[in-house]
């Protein structure tokens, strides 16, 4: 198994004829992924790469059942296309760029909220299920299948430690980039709980940041009494407060944002923690070994 | 973005929320020229935080210590910030202090209204504030946040009137799109009505394209900032100056980070938060050394590029290229690994470079650089 994305996945891709669109479908179908469809205004009947265009995401989901959308337009317009892709019954949306408005990302949390929709992002990479099927723009190689939840609010740091920990032995059922702005379509908490419920994961890896708030969230995940095993990797230690470190909701503005905070908490809270990322396989392997162990 | 008390009083008023009665100065000429009531408040009006405890906000009893505040004030700077004006205020006879915001928050996944019956400079040691999930601001319900303030805020009077002030703040937060609305202190007047004496207002910097007022604010800034700072917003590297020996060129924001700690896992400090993902080009490798190569405190330089749709082979070649006509002797540690990193370290070996395999490797080699070239 795995959380939102498998096998079966039907994937559409919307802005298909821009630049990452059209290196998406490219990209996707190396990584077995089966694009259906794409969207793009007033190019209807034209194919890329051999996937058919359409003109709105209805249609494209009319004429190819498509299921999950890799959603790829420039921020200015992006609430539109997000809310189209919901509003026509796709259940997972993926957005990945950056730089979207905070009002923006909010719309898009409550729209998916309200049509029962998973939203990836914005700001994040997607979400891949390796060996089975990719909604985004990470590269396939840092990735292996395997029984380990990874949930990321980087990109670049998820690609590295995906890549150790598929080095290691030690492979993903999913990997998702919940992003790195403050608000967010599928967040930390919503995360944990569809890799809560998925049986092929064992063990749950959170790769977060300073700044904000998700890391209480697996905290609290982590003090339930079923919960699954847990690692955690947290950047930042060295990061001055009142300072943007790239990402929108990396800056500390309050103690609970910084590193230390929060790395009491996961600790306290029983989450393995690994210090650097040079720690971060021994610790998911720890965390793994704890979820092989036999209950007592 | 965070904007000066000054414009984010502006925005309170421009809801009806009630501000001190007030002058913005700019030149000597008009503090001697200001006619407000004495006592006044005179303030420091720049967007760095800590101002209070910085002597950036004094009391003036006459014209005399009026002049003699603002012209303290103007020479003054705040985390390297000049004032851009002093804001003077008639002091408020004040009754109690309260703490109104709204923000952000990642968890609720939109605002959060927060209120405090003791605000002021210590609302950090206190209890935290009381926490009223709103998430879209059209879902704020007045009965909802009455329940929650009942136990923590006993007059009745006081409650009404943070329950239209919350609102308010709101509707600020939507129409201006704001990511933080916070009064501290919401003062009590004698006669029970609430005014702002201080805003803190910060502007939605993504949401510039559809808002002239934030564009024009991030515009005036910049034009403020370190030459540095504007020279990578503009060439799109995010920077961020630390107080280290280690120059750092990382990808992506998380791994930057990681690198950071990873340097101080090593026994050293990062010298910069230094992200060129945005521009792993000629140019952008080229500005990134010319910052690093100049900046007085930085010893040595880390390049750590993890691959994913980055070929790390392009990478390798403009690094070769740019090294071999640099001419500051700093040592530099290249790490390139991901997509084509195979390509980088033959291109890399070729010019006599050497590429390591993992970031802990090249940490401590360009540690270890440092630390001999200073013994």
């Amino acid at each position: 198994m795995s959380i939102l994305l498998d096998a079966d996945a039907r994937v559409l891709i919307v802005g298909i004829t821009g630049k990452f669109g059209t290196f998406s479908v490219k990209d996707l179908a190396q990584s077995h992924t089966k694009v259906v469809a794409g969207v793009a205004t007033g190019r209807s009947g034209q194919t890329i790469e051999g996937v058919p265009v359409f003109s709105s995401v209805a249609a494209a989901i009319e004429e190819t059942r498509a299921n999950a959308a890799l959603v790829y337009v420039p921020a200015v317009v992006a609430l539109d296309a997000v809310l189209e892709t919901i509003e026509a019954g796709c259940p997972l949306v993926a957005y990945p760029g950056d730089g979207l408005p905070v009002l923006d990302a909010m719309e898009m949390r409550a729209a998916a909220l309200d049509h029962g929709a998973h939203l990836v992002g914005p700001n994040s990479p997607g979400l891949i299920s390796p060996g089975k099927a990719k909604l985004g723009f990470m590269p396939s190689f840092c990735y292996a299948p395997g029984p380990i939840g990874v949930i990321s609010r980087s990109g670049s740091l998820s690609y590295e430690a995906c890549f150790r920990l598929s080095s290691a032995g030690l492979g993903q059922t999913s990997v998702i980039g919940i992003g790195g702005d403050p608000v967010r379509g599928v967040n930390a908490a919503e995360a944990i709980a569809l890799f809560h419920d998925d049986p092929e994961t064992r063990a749950i890896i959170y790769l977060g940041e300073i700044g904000g708030s998700e890391e209480y969230a697996v905290a609290e995940y982590a003090k339930r009494s079923d919960a699954k095993p847990s690692a955690a990797l947290l950047v930042g230690r060295t990061a001055p407060a009142g300072k943007k470190m790239g990402h929108a909701a990396a800056m500390i503005g309050s103690y609970a944002e910084t590193w230390m905070a929060k790395v009491e908490a996961l600790d306290r809270a029983g989450v393995v923690i690994a210090r650097d990322l040079d720690g971060l396989a021994s610790a998911a392997a720890s965390a793994l070994a704890r979820a092989m162990k036999p209950a007592a | 973005m965070l904007v000066t008390e000054a414009q984010g009083k502006a925005l309170l008023r421009s809801a009806a929320i009630a501000t001190p009665p007030s002058q913005e100065l700019r030149s000597l000429d008009e503090a001697r020229a200001c006619r407000l009531a004495l006592p006044v408040a005179v303030k420091a009006q720049v967007s760095a935080g800590g101002r209070g405890k910085a002597g950036g906000i004094r009391k003036a009893n006459s014209a005399a210590e009026l002049e003699t505040a603002f012209d303290a004030i103007v020479g003054m700077r705040f985390a390297g910030e000049a004032p851009s004006s002093v804001l003077v205020e008639s002091w408020l006879d004040i009754e109690r202090e309260l703490y109104l915001a709204v923000a952000i928050d990642s968890r609720v996944g939109g605002f959060n209204v927060l209120y405090s019956p003791r605000g002021g400079v210590n609302i950090e040691d206190g209890p935290p504030p009381l926490s009223y999930p709103v998430g879209l601001a059209r879902n704020f319900r007045a009965h909802a946040f009455r329940a929650l303030l009942e136990p923590v805020e006993s007059d009745p009077k006081v409650r009404e009137r943070v329950i239209s002030t919350a609102r308010r703040l709101l509707e600020i937060a939507q129409a201006n799109e704001c990511t933080t609305v916070e009064i501290n202190p919401l003062v009590v007047a004698k006669d029970g009505a609430l005014i702002a004496a201080d805003a803190k207002i910060v502007l939605d910097e993504a949401a510039a394209f559809r808002k002239g007022a934030t564009a024009s604010a991030i515009a005036a800034s910049r034009d403020k900032a370190e030459r540095d700072i504007r020279l990578c917003e503009e060439a799109n590297l995010m920077l961020v100056w630390l107080d280290g020996e280690i120059g750092l060129i990382s990808g992506g924001a998380g791994m930057t980070m990681a690198a950071m700690d990873a340097i101080d896992g090593a026994g050293a400090q990062p010298a910069c938060f230094l992200d060129v993902s945005g521009k792993p080009t000629p140019a952008g490798f080229g500005l990134a050394f010319d910052l690093l190569d100049r900046a007085p405190n930085v010893k040595g330089i880390l390049v750590s590029m993890f691959g994913g749709g980055l070929h790390t082979d392009r990478v390798a070649k403009t690094l070769v290229e740019l090294l071999a006509r640099r001419t500051s002797a700093k040592p530099v540690t290249l790490r390139l690994n991901g997509t084509r990193s195979d390509l980088a370290t033959t291109i890399l070996r070729e010019a006599g470079r050497q590429n390591h395999a993992t970031l802990e490797t090249a940490v401590a080699d360009i540690v270890k650089r440092v630390a001999g070239a200073q013994s």
